[in-house]
């Protein structure tokens, strides 16, 4: 396969950067580590859509909770559409359900973050295109 | 028109009640945690070493999470006992 030149390179990193951010684990996918943008595809969806079960959509509060929705928007940039729909206030949120949902959709965005950095410095070293292919052949 | 249910869990919040149960709700999460370190940790992620590791690693840090709630509950308990 022909190297790719330094602004190919570039290009490539953050369009995996992005695409990691959009969907957990697109950007593994991208570079070639299918099992493993599986494993964080599922993990990341279910970690986050169950702090919105526990805690109601309302833990996604860019008003009153910033710094918890820094967090949660690192899970993608999705969580700031729900985020429009939550700005009214109309979605009950209260007690120990809304600790555990806003601990649950903030870890997801944190733990989705880790997958980003993974995914682009991945992509850096052009590791998936060997142990992807790896990784298949051990399946 | 009436809300579908499952959408419906979605708009209001489970009953989850201050009690001491309330923290098992912890091991989800340290479940998770597990899981994306060692997906992203991994050199090559075979599916039985993936397992085995992610296994270690949430026995470790559930024992380490209860060992520090313990100790502070003996912390809080002599403080103020």
């Amino acid at each position: 396969m022909k190297p790719r030149s330094p602004t190919e390179n570039a290009f490539f990193m953050v369009t995996v950067g992005l695409l990691a951010w959009a969907i957990p684990g697109a950007g593994h996918f991208l570079i070639g580590e299918r099992r493993r943008a599986i494993i964080i595809f599922v993990t990341i969806a279910l970690t986050f859509a169950t702090g919105l079960y526990v805690g109601s959509i309302g833990v996604i509060d860019p008003v009153n909770a910033r710094p918890w929705y820094i967090a949660q928007i690192m899970a993608s940039p999705l969580v700031g559409v729900l985020a429009n729909v939550t700005r009214s206030g109309q979605y009950a949120v209260y007690g120990r359900a809304a600790d555990v949902g806003q601990i649950y959709t903030s870890i997801a965005g944190m733990l989705n973050l880790l997958c980003i950095l993974s995914a682009v410095y991945m992509a850096y070293q052009g590791r998936g295109e060997v142990i992807g292919t790896e990784e298949d052949e051990h399946a | 028109m009436p809300e579908p249910s499952l959408l419906a869990g979605f708009i209001a919040p489970l009953e989850v009640h201050t009690n001491p149960q309330s923290l098992l709700w912890m091991f989800p999460l340290l479940l998770s945690i597990a899981i994306i370190y060692k997906a992203t940790k991994l050199r090559v992620l075979f599916w039985k070493r993936f397992i085995r590791e992610v296994v270690v690693l949430f026995i470790t840090i559930s024992l380490f999470m209860i060992a520090v709630g313990v100790g502070l509950n003996v912390l809080v308990w002599y403080l103020t006992g």
